[in-house]
């Protein structure tokens, strides 16, 4: 049998290639199959929809089903809530196909996209194109992990990070290695040094006392005068050193995660509250930061501890240090079940807790609607909710973590009982050289202080696990995609300003399709109007150009350049972008203008300002340009930020300027002015205009009409016109409103 | 003003997928319809939405159970077809690797592995106990009731929980 190579998504279930291999015509061949995930009624199983030349098959273990191209009207992917159709459409009825979860929706949108194309009479090579060139991109994912990879070739950045948690945080230890060192020592000094008191605790009872030696005693207990002084010296000098590094640490990685977060796409921040964003930089570092401190330093002392109080204790008394063993297996299976109990509490500690700051983050920052839909209790009845919550599983786990240790910390106290017991039998019925007072007593210092190092250990396994939790946090940021600049990508500095959207299909998740199969060319300088009814994608239109999002389906070129190929930063320095809501940050009005330009002269920023008519109301505040705004820009009026948004973009002398929606929240008067600002900073650039108000596309010399994800219309203000179409209904019924408007106003005066 | 449907003044009959006819006894009527629901989440059997070709509302169904039984079937037979939210019934195997988990589960509608990307976002618990869940390809699964799921199940969940 000869070989059949076709696309596909996976392997086709062997029963099903047999079936359709079998309905194949003599010179007939596979092109491409997509294997889809549902049965007809709706369980998990293969179905498989295959395409030839002249006709597909959808096959699965029950029948085999095939199609012509030839007369289909339309074909499109049906979403439903976690599944899908496909479905076309034939003599105007409806014919559905093939089911399928979202997993394979996307690959489907491509068939249906197929389908009516071919059936439309495409020509065939170019649609099988498109064709190649998604599956292409479906092989574009990491072996290892399954994410999709930015490129063929490109290294997943999760793989090659988290599986090295380790190696991921010595990057902040290394730097601070010498001081770390130089702790460690001292704490192996003052280790050594606390080892000593029992021992002379020992002396004193068996032969300083007993042999009445006052020159011994004073020598003892100068020892042991000095011996805490070094102890205690070094310990401070230690504990300063320790907090030292340890800021040092703990100050790298929160910037690196703010820097991290600072170039994390939009896509990030649609998922992830700003919240839990901020916790992670304030809180999850700090936690990791005393777990480093854990690893390098408490560990290396309590071994050291450790090892030095076994040897001495084996060295006085090896019968008496058995004993002194027997509860070292109860700490350690108890530790085990310990940390076991424990261990889904720390997710769930912090999931509370992300809520409760999730509140915070939420309701602060709004306060003003809080206040005016007298939300104030209700705020405080959720927050307190919330906190509700968080403390139970809190204190829940605080039953553990406090009653756990003492039940073990009774049972070790209860075993140097046994010490009491047996050994001070031996010491009381049997002679001296069996065991002497003095011995005793050090040893059962010596057990309680041996206690310490064995708990730490049992214990480790779970501070690490609690250490974990934030560090899977924060590599959560650290290791998350960030936007992609290409190593090879090109640095621009100026743009012509032609702009391409080619087969471009996007969905923010997979469930909604929000841009369809957007083709627009925009020649350089053109003027370019964008209108369609709220939510139909205008602005996702620009967020794209912004390159805001970069797993679209299709191309977009800027002068001929796909513009994943373009240096990012440098891109996006060539566009003024005015966005539909005007952020300000709390800085003065001069920094605010000058954010894009740090190093603007004065006269610059005026000249800006004056251009997007804002120098005149900037002048009258008493402050000028100096003047402070409060957060997100309050202090100034809505048309205010406008201004300022729109001489913020000016400022840049951007190659292209795009307004979205510059105008929609001011009078008409102000909305004159900004207008004209608008004209006096367009010529020679190419401009995108969106706007509601069509009156504000005079100047426009091409309109786009964007209608649920897709253009409609495309042409110049006469040709739409002339075409009687949405365009044209949008405007009668503005022109009809401003009428009766214009009428009433006139019938009331 | 929604046009509220209470209880038995409509007829409905199915007449394709997710598609049904409404039949009011004013004499009203309503081709095409496809029954949504407006809380998919937090409300299964209350205030379903009928919605015309063009996505717009028509009438809204305040209680699915008041429903004539004829006309409930139609509409519990759509939202069947509509919504896929397959229901966990065991997690036979979690792994993490590299940061994403891959939960092998059963549902009421067969095995399945899936996988998710981010365990702080993906995972939801609801007020009422249930948990939902989002995969990498935003598939949606339910876990109505964790407290039925078997002890290995449950073992598994309580890390992720
Ligand atoms: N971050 C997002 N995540 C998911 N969906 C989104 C997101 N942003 C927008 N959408 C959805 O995408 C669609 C298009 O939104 P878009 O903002 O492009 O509309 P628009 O045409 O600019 O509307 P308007 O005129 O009101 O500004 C809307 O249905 C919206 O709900
Ligand atoms: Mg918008």
């Amino acid at each position: 049998m000869e070989t059949h190579n076709f696309l596909k998504n996976r392997e086709l279930p062997e029963a099903i290639e047999k079936k359709l291999l079998e309905a194949l015509g003599k010179d007939e061949k596979l092109l491409f199959a997509i294997v889809a995930d549902l049965t007809p009624e709706a369980t998990y199983g293969d179905s498989v929809i295959a395409f030839c030349e002249k006709r597909f098959f959808v096959c699965s273990d029950e029948a085999l089903r095939e199609y012509v191209y030839d007369g289909i009207e339309d074909c499109f992917v049906k979403r439903m809530y976690g599944n899908a159709r496909l479905v076309f459409l034939r003599d105007g009825k409806k014919n559905e196909i093939l089911s399928f979860t979202y997993s394979v929706a996307s690959l489907c949108d491509m068939a249906a996209l197929f389908i009516k194309n071919v059936a439309l009479g495409e020509p065939f090579s170019e649609q099988l194109e498109i064709v190649e060139a998604t599956y292409d991109k479906l092989n574009l994912v990491c072996p290892k992990c399954g994410r999709t990879l930015i490129r063929q070739g490109a290294e997943c950045i999760h793989c090659q990070s988290k599986s090295k948690i380790a190696a991921k945080l010595m990057k902040y230890v290394t730097p601070q290695w010498k001081r770390l060192l130089v702790c460690l020592i001292l704490s192996i000094i003052t280790t050594a040094v606390a080892l000593f008191p029992p021992y002379a605790t020992k002396t004193i009872v068996d032969t300083v006392i007993p042999n009445r030696d006052l020159k011994g005693l004073a020598t003892l207990v100068l020892t042991l005068f000095l011996c805490y002084l070094v102890q205690h010296v070094i310990s401070a000098l230690r504990g300063y050193l320790l907090r030292i590094s340890g800021d040092r640490i703990v100050m790298e990685l929160r910037n690196d995660v703010y820097e991290k977060a600072q170039h994390l796409p939009m896509r990030f921040y649609d998922k992830t509250s700003t919240g839990s964003v901020i916790n992670r930089i304030s809180g999850d570092s700090n936690t990791i930061q005393a777990f480093i401190l854990k690893i390098t330093q408490e560990v290396v002392v309590q071994f050291f501890m450790l090892i030095g109080i076994i040897v001495i204790m084996f060295a006085m008394d090896w019968r008496l240090t058995l004993l002194s063993l027997i509860p070292v297996p109860l700490v350690v299976v108890g530790a085990k079940i310990f940390s076991r109990k424990i261990a889904p509490f720390y997710k769930k500690i912090w999931r509370r807790w992300a809520s409760v700051s999730g509140i915070l983050t939420d309701t602060i920052p709004c306060i003003r609607i809080v206040k005016s839909f007298a939300g104030e209790d209700r705020a405080v009845d959720r927050f307190k909710k919330h906190n509700a919550e968080w403390y139970k599983v809190d204190t829940a786990s605080a039953r553990i973590t406090t009653v756990f240790p003492c039940i073990i910390g009774f049972a070790v106290t209860c075993g140097s009982l046994l010490i009491w017991a047996i050994g001070g039998r031996w010491a009381i019925t049997t002679n001296e050289e069996m065991l002497s007072l003095g011995l005793l007593v050090s040893f059962i210092s010596y057990t309680s202080m041996f206690y310490t190092p064995v708990n730490f250990f049992a214990y480790l396994s779970d501070s690490y696990q609690g250490a974990l939790a934030a560090i899977e946090r924060i590599l959560d940021i650290i290791d998350a995609e960030p936007e992609v600049n290409l190593p090879d990508a090109k640095k621009v500095t100026h743009l012509d300003g032609r702009i391409e959207f080619k087969n471009v299909n996007f969905s923010f998740d997979k469930t909604k399709k929000t841009l369809n199969n957007i083709n627009l060319t925009i020649e350089p300088g053109d003027i370019v109007g964008i209108v369609g009814t709220t939510g139909s994608g205008k602005s996702t239109l620009i967020n794209l150009l912004m390159r805001f999002y970069d797993n679209y389906d299709g191309e977009i070129l800027v002068d001929g350049t796909d513009i994943k190929n373009l240096d990012l930063e440098s891109y996006r320095a060539c566009i003024g972008y005015v966005q539909q809501e005007p952020i300000m940050f709390s800085d003065t009005i001069f920094n605010n203008i000058a954010y894009g330009v740090p190093n603007a002269h004065v006269e610059q920023v005026i000249h800006a300002a004056e251009t997007s008519n804002a120098h005149e109301f900037i002048a009258r505040q008493p402050d000028g340009y100096d003047s402070m705004l409060g957060e997100r820009g309050v202090g100034l009026s809505g048309g205010e930020k406008q201004r300022l948004s729109i001489a913020r973009a000016l400022l840049k002398n951007p190659s292209i300027l795009i307004f979205d929606e510059a105008t929609a929240s001011v009078d008409s008067e102000t909305e004159n002015l900004i207008q004209e600002a608008i004209e006096r900073l367009i010529s020679g650039r190419t401009t995108l205009m969106i706007a509601h108000r069509l009156s504000t596309l005079k100047k426009a010399n091409k309109i786009v009409v964007v209608d649920q994800g897709k253009i409609i219309e495309f042409g110049s203000h006469e040709e739409l016109m002339a075409l009687k179409g949405k365009y044209y209904t949008l405007i009668e019924i503005q022109s009809l409103a401003e009428k009766t408007n214009r009428a009433r106003i006139e019938a009331g005066v | 003003m929604a046009n509220y449907i209470n209880g038995d003044e409509v007829r409905i009959t199915k007449v394709g997928t997710c598609l049904v006819d409404v039949e009011f006894y004013s004499g009203e009527r309503f081709e095409g319809l496809e029954p949504r629901r407006l809380f998919p989440l937090s409300g299964l059997r209350n205030y379903i939405t009928l919605l015309d070709s063009d996505l717009k509302e028509k009438a809204v169904i305040r209680d699915l159970d008041r429903l004539m039984p004829d006309s409930k079937k139609a509409i519990e037979d759509c939202l069947e077809e509509y919504y896929l939210i397959p229901r966990i019934t065991a997690v036979l195997n979690i792994v993490e690797k590299f940061g994403v988990l891959k939960w092998t589960i059963m549902t009421d509608r067969g095995e399945r592995t899936i996988r998710i990307k981010n365990r702080h976002s993906d995972i939801k618990t609801l007020y009422d106990g249930r948990i939902l869940v989002r995969d990498a390809n935003d598939n949606r699964y339910e876990i109505p009731d964790v407290s039925a799921l078997d002890k290995h199940s449950q073992k598994l969940l309580s890390y992720e929980l």
